[in-house]
């Protein structure tokens, strides 16, 4: 008998219309230590399945179950959530919701479950230690959980869970919120966890980062199990078929060496970036990795790379940031002033911790994504483009006029800011609602601010949804309602933080468009990102930010040629990106075709 | 058991408070009345009320507020409890000793006469609603003194500890501590929903109605907010055991000292006495 046997499962929640199904017919076995991937889009049932583990279905959520559940041969109906939970644990996506909340201490948090099952304290104590050692935070134990980042919290909740001495773990897209340190941090501590006994299940968009540790794949689509097996056969098939599910760059690659011939179909495709630069590596001639030879794409950058690349080879340098700072690809000329100009910027929260030391650049068009670690200074800047914030030092001029004259509200004229969490923005009982708040603010007429809701509408694809209340919708739902509310004010310069989080394969190919959209419009967009990929393809201009300050500021080739200085702020370039340096080419690639573009020119040459 | 010697867990909890700002927060400390046990601590303060209230005139409650401000010196919580006391008990002092001084229904003696005001020419200051207002003040300092050391000297975990000892339920302990962390959590997101909503063109600095407006605007998303989060806790706390019935461990440990409870009784003693005492010689 299997550990998790699901047999014909569906599941409707009470507040789904009558033909609409969250798991619909789903079968499957998972054995004791196996450690399972599930991935697809939004709203596919992955939750709902993870749900049914630990018998949150059908002890807590409302809706009508059948077929069935059982784990350790014991049957989801017949069991309750508190006997549950020594059995299988669930780690949830938002990192500081699911803590108790009523702890003052890291050490208290871990010890709440114990304490309830009224083991003995020093067995307590025990168990504590050794799960926050097992997630690297022991040192965190007298700390005040309310002030441990995302990925410390994270990794505090699975302490917790784990002290409960669970079976099975359920890992619910345990990093989707958390920035690239924090998803190091978390994917860290679980990849090993099948090896010390655990049966892991892990929900998750980010398959390259995931697919290497599984055992097995599987596809959730429209509440069906629609593919399972290993994860370089599963990933072969989504990468052949439909449009659900992040292909990682090291599949793509592997696939595209096969199809034209490379290499052997029969071989397992690559799944780390190593394997992919292996299988490369005969295949892109010496000549594509040297400096002098003169490739056949980009040649019309080529003069300015050429030099940046030899100032970086040089240096680990913030040089190229002072070299570069009003060095505007695009819009910028003539008399006027650009839209956007930060001249020698500082800020200090509380006049002591100094998010900004001192910031000089300007923005005038085009798609600029300001990349870095957390704490960097991203979101501090971003607020100074509305006036949120006010320098401590400096100016920021937003089309000529400096912030400091200004109310917030009048910039918003201007400025359009998206915020990271939808939940902090939304307030009105419709979608449609929702969007016409900005608008109405900034006393729009009727006509044009009837016209710009239906564009908003349109781009984000809120349609289907326009009538329906916004807390009714899924989170990656909402963050494209926020985002749309932004738009339709027509604001020349329009700012989005984290517009990706959590989106999916659909979600951020959709929101990559209205970026473009809006840059074709002849707007300045300005992007917070830790997608890097979406930097690489939509960006005409990168600024990543350190401990306050530029650290690099040019085009994403520019950028992202240059791993060291990004590594200061914690930023990992594109796997397409990262393959292309393992293999030295002179021309830094963006995306898996130019890595492809360089097999083909090498063959030419043959 | 290898890690069972590194690990005090009051000294933990000790360090990890005094964090958040909070003004009725706990102040560590290791004085005497820091290590009470916190129901002897509220049952000395309550009982400290009642005797006020018991005496008939203001030198009893005079004396009771000295005795309690000697022990909140004593416990080293004065700067503490004096912020609040100052804030809350300036205005109290000043409206109390002018409206009974001038207006109490039993003024006979006059105190003083300040000459020279318009309209009533001239205005008598009472002794009987001066000494009135004298008591109501002690009364009152006495309570707001002996309640705020109660707070400030004992950590939020042990008082729910000590209370769920003496048979409270454990989910009032729970909802308890949870509303003491949920205010900082709470005031954080109203800043951030009031940016966003500024942001987008709402006009904080503007006309009083756009300002109710305003305010609306930032409840609903905290409200919600909230209870999209409280799903998730739910969830959270029912597998980790939260309901379930039975003997529960506490990893704090809360001593309930033979001094602990004969300052209990003789505190519950001496409001017996007094009333007695009020009630015979009236």
């Amino acid at each position: 008998m299997s550990l998790i046997e699901f047999d014909d499962v569906s599941f409707q929640y009470r507040t789904q219309p009558d033909d609409e199904y969250a798991l619909e017919s789903v079968s499957c076995r998972i054995e004791r230590e196996e450690f399972v991937g599930i991935t697809g889009p939004s709203h596919a049932g992955k939750s709902t399945f993870c749900r049914c583990i630990p018998s949150y279905i059908p002890n807590f959520f409302d809706g009508t179950l059948s077929g069935t559940v059982t784990v350790d041969g014991v049957d989801a109906r017949e069991t309750t959530i508190g006997e549950m939970a020594t059995t299988a644990g669930l780690l949830f996506e938002n990192p500081f919701d699911q803590l108790t909340g009523a702890s003052t201490s890291v050490i208290e948090e871990v010890a709440f479950g114990l304490e309830n099952l009224g083991l003995p304290a020093d067995e307590i104590l025990e168990r504590c230690v050794e799960n926050l050692e097992r997630m690297n935070i022991r040192d965190l134990i007298d700390r005040n959980p309310q002030q441990l980042s995302g990925g410390q919290s994270q990794r505090l909740a699975l302490a917790a869970i784990l002290a409960m001495q669970p079976e099975v773990l359920v890992l619910d897209e345990p990093a989707s919120q958390l920035d690239p340190h924090g998803t190091d941090e978390v994917f860290d501590v679980i990849s090993g966890m099948d090896d010390e006994g655990y049966t892991v299940i892990l929900v998750s968009q980010q398959l390259g980062r995931m697919a290497r540790h599984l055992d097995r794949l599987f596809v959730l689509d429209n509440g069906r199990l629609v593919d399972q097996g290993d994860p370089r056969e599963v990933l072969d098939h989504e990468a052949a078929g439909a449009d659900r599910v992040l292909v990682p760059d090291t599949v793509t690659v592997g696939r595209r060496l096969r199809r034209q011939g490379y290499i052997d179909r029969d071989r397992p495709l690559p799944l780390r970036v190593d394997e992919a630069v292996e299988e490369l590596r005969p295949h892109v001639a010496p000549a594509e990795t040297d400096a002098q030879t003169n490739g056949l794409g980009g040649s019309d950058e080529r003069a300015g790379s050429g030099n940046e690349r030899s100032s970086m080879a040089e240096s680990g340098g913030d040089e190229l940031a002072a070299e570069k700072g009003n060095g505007e690809p695009g819009v910028e000329g003539g008399d006027d002033e650009p839209a956007v100009v930060f001249d020698g910027v500082r800020f200090a929260y509380n006049e002591e911790i100094e998010a900004l030391r001192g910031i000089s650049c300007s923005f005038d068009g085009g798609c600029v994504c300001l990349v870095g670690q957390n704490g960097a200074g991203k979101s501090t800047f971003a607020k100074h483009l509305n006036g949120l914030l006010k320098p401590t030092e400096g100016t920021v001029r937003i089309r000529g006029t400096d912030t400091r004259d200004y109310r917030v509200a009048q910039l918003a004229r201007d400025v359009g800011l998206s915020f990271q969490n939808p939940d902090d923005q939304l307030f009105h009982d419709s979608v449609e609602e929702e969007i016409r708040y900005g608008p109405r603010n900034l006393d729009y007429d009727v006509d044009r601010i009837d016209d710009l809701v239906e564009v908003a509408v349109e781009r984000m694809h809120l349609d289907e949804v326009r009538e329906k209340n916004p807390y009714d919708l899924g989170h990656s739902q909402r963050k494209r309602v926020a985002v749309a509310s932004v738009l339709a004010m027509d604001t020349p310069i329009v700012v989005l933080d984290e517009p990706t989080g959590g989106q999916d394969a659909p979600g951020t190919r959709m929101l990559g468009a209205a970026v473009n959209d809006l840059v074709a419009d002849g707007k300045l967009v300005v992007v917070i990102t830790h997608d890097m990929s979406f930097a690489c393809e939509h960006a005409t201009r990168v600024v990543a930010l350190g401990e306050g300050q530029i650290l690099l500021d040019g085009t994403p080739r520019e950028v992202f040629s240059r791993p060291d200085t990004l590594a200061k702020t914690d930023v990992q370039p594109p796997a397409a990106t990262r393959i292309g340096t393992r293999l030295g080419l002179s021309e830094p690639a963006l995306s898996v075709e130019d890595l492809l573009a360089a097999v083909d020119r090498s063959t030419a040459e043959e | 058991m290898a890690h069972e010697t590194d690990i005090d867990v009051n000294e933990i909890i000790e360090r990890s408070s005094g964090r958040s700002g909070n003004v009725f927060e706990y102040q560590p400390g290791d004085s005497f009345v820091h290590r009470l046990n916190p129901v002897t601590k509220l049952v000395i303060s309550v009982s400290l009320v009642f005797i006020a209230f018991l005496f008939p005139t203001y030198p009893g409650p005079a004396v009771l507020t000295v005795a309690t401000f000697v022990v909140v010196v004593l416990a080293g919580v004065t700067k503490a409890v004096l912020r609040i006391v100052a804030v809350i008990g300036t205005p109290l002092a000043a409206s109390l000793l002018i409206i009974h001084g001038l207006f109490y229904p039993g003024n006979e003696t006059v105190l003083y006469t300040v000459g020279g005001v318009p309209v009533v020419e001239q205005v008598h200051y009472y002794r009987e609603g001066f000494e009135f207002a004298l008591l109501y003040l002690f009364r009152i300092l006495t309570l707001m003194l002996a309640l705020l050391v109660t707070i400030v000297t004992t950590h939020p975990k042990r008082l729910t500890i000590a209370l769920m000892e003496k048979g409270m339920p454990s989910k009032f302990a729970y909802v308890f501590l949870a509303a003491l962390q949920l205010i900082p959590q709470l005031q954080a997101r109203a800043v951030s929903i009031l940016d966003a909503q500024r942001a987008r063109g709402l006009d904080t600095k503007a006309t009083l109605r756009r300002r109710v407006r305003s305010l609306f605007a930032l409840m609903i998303p905290l409200l919600i907010g909230t209870l999209i989060a409280t799903e998730t806790r739910a969830l959270a706390l029912e597998s980790r055991g939260f309901s379930r019935v039975g003997e529960r461990t506490f990893l704090l440990d809360v001593p309930d000292t033979a001094l602990d409870r004969a300052l209990r009784w003789l505190a519950v003693a001496a409001v017996v006495v007094v009333a007695v005492w009020r009630v015979v010689f009236g």
